[in-house]
């Protein structure tokens, strides 16, 4: 489903990624870990291209992202990303930050975006907050939204970018539940995060990152238990 | 000291067809201001330099040097070599137009650069493309933060346009000028003048709090 290979990002002289290699099949549910600054999220926006790439090639669902040919806007129509900060447009009532996009990107009618809306919301349990705007909510509901909004879009993968560590601990829960339910209905998830729970119970591999390189990938309960290198020790036995 | 009203009674219909001219002239230089404005900030936002410069030294001029001068520069210079002739409001409103376009476009410009970063990210990882981002998600959320300074800028245009009197546009404060020449008094009409100025600020004042009130709401 996802193919990267030999991806290196830099922003100026700095190297954020030096050389990953990556393989994520249908359905899997990969879960990225590994020190703050060590380029968890740049690898997540390189996979949309909101940061763009600067050598080796990615490719998702056969389509090439460094091709110049590559539709860039339906490519991203395609990879749902799920943001620290939700990122919901404050402007527009719950419903219309998911109707938005369906509407203005995949060209559906109002109607038709509004009923899928509402079935979203119905799936991630916010049907009565429809009507309310973004600045009402609770962290945790802004979240559902944010996943909602994203789910609205019919993505074939979807990234996540510590998607609960803006959270009160009493909310993450309900966002980590909503995710759970999509690994289980089969969506191809990336998810950086430091909930290791989620990760041991819905993650089939677990990717260990250090300083732009992939360290150690591995089932989630072999990499916990058993790790092999000194580095993910030394950054397990702070975490866990 | 006598007052007399007399004068101001005589130059009321005079003072009132002023004031309609002064709104006139402001409303005109205020709304081309912020159509200017806009494209003027994108230009200015351009993260090409030879695309940017044009734009950073246009909104230079403007906002430093003194509107009076780009005024008079207007009325004698450019206007006549470019329209062949002018008249005394239409100076004024290219001149007004111009002038707050500059202002109106930094307006604009700090309210996009306002704008999260993240909002136009998420925008774009839902596929919209740079003109939908920017007109669904960017430009209402800049609008609204924009209300209050524009506000100001119209205040101040509408001040600013009684310059036109040193160019015999026959707006407010011209009939006050012209009162006083045919009376050789100064205090009615100049504190006429003033006070109807002072209505119209205040009145306008009145107005955006109330828009500002209203666009809180959403
Ligand atoms: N736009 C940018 N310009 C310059 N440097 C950047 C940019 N974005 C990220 N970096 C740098 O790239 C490195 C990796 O950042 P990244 O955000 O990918 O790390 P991370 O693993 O997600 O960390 P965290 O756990 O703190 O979120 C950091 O050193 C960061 O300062
Ligand atoms: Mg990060």
């Amino acid at each position: 489903m996802i193919s990267v290979k030999h991806l290196k990002k830099s922003f100026g002289d700095l190297e954020v990624l030096k050389d990953i290699n990556v393989d994520i099949g249908q359905k899997e549910v990969v879960v990225v870990i590994g020190p703050s600054g060590s380029g968890k999220s740049t690898f997540l926006r390189c996979l949309n291209l909101i940061e763009s790439i600067t050598n080796g090639t990615v490719s998702i669902d056969g389509v090439e992202l460094t091709d110049k040919k590559v539709d860039i806007n339906k490519l991203r129509a395609e990879v749902g990303m799920v943001f620290q900060q939700f990122n919901l447009f404050p402007h527009k009532t719950v419903l219309e930050n998911i109707t938005l996009p369906i509407v203005t990107v995949k060209k559906e009618s109002k109607q038709d975006a509004e009923k899928k809306a509402k079935d979203l919301l119905q799936k991630v349990g916010l049907l009565d907050k429809a009507d309310a705007y973004p600045e009402s909510l609770s962290g945790g509901q802004k979240q559902r939204v944010a996943i909602a909004r994203a789910l609205g879009m019919e993505p074939k993968v979807m990234l996540f970018d510590e998607p609960t560590s803006a959270l009160d601990p009493e909310m993450v829960g309900e966002v980590l539940g909503v995710m759970k339910q999509l690994a289980e209905e089969g969506m191809t998830m990336v998810v950086v995060t430091h909930e290791m729970g989620f990760a041991k119970e819905v993650g089939d591999c677990v990717i260990f990152m250090d300083e732009g390189y992939v360290v150690e990938e591995k089932e989630p309960k072999q990499l916990f238990e058993n790790p092999q290198h000194e580095r993910t020790k030394a950054f397990l036995s702070k975490i866990l | 000291m006598d007052f007399r009203f007399d004068i101001i009674v005589e130059y009321f219909p005079f003072f009132m067809e002023g004031m309609g001219l002064t709104i006139l002239m402001s409303v005109v230089g205020v709304l081309m201001g912020c159509i200017l404005g806009f494209f003027i900030a994108l230009g200015k936002m351009s993260p090409i330099l030879i695309v940017r410069l044009p734009f950073i030294w246009y909104i230079n001029f403007l906002r430093g040097t003194p509107l009076l001068v780009q005024l008079f520069l207007f009325h004698y210079a450019v206007l006549p070599t470019l329209l062949g002739s002018t008249t005394p409001v239409i100076s004024v409103m290219v001149t007004l137009s111009l002038n707050s376009s500059a202002y109106v476009a930094e307006i604009f410009r700090a309210g996009l650069q306002s704008i999260d970063k993240g909002q136009a990210e998420a925008a774009h990882s839902l596929g919209m493309n740079k003109f939908q981002v920017m007109r669904h998600v960017l430009l209402p959320q800049a609008f609204k933060r924009s209300i209050p300074p524009l506000g100001n800028e119209f205040i101040v245009l509408l001040k600013d346009s009684s310059l036109g009197a040193m160019i015999a546009a026959q707006e407010l404060l011209y009939w006050g000028r012209a009162a006083s020449g045919q009376y050789l008094r100064v205090w009615e009409p100049y504190l006429m003048v003033a006070l109807v100025y002072l209505v119209l600020t205040l009145s306008l004042t009145y107005l955006l709090n109330y828009l500002e009130r209203r666009f809180d709401v959403k």
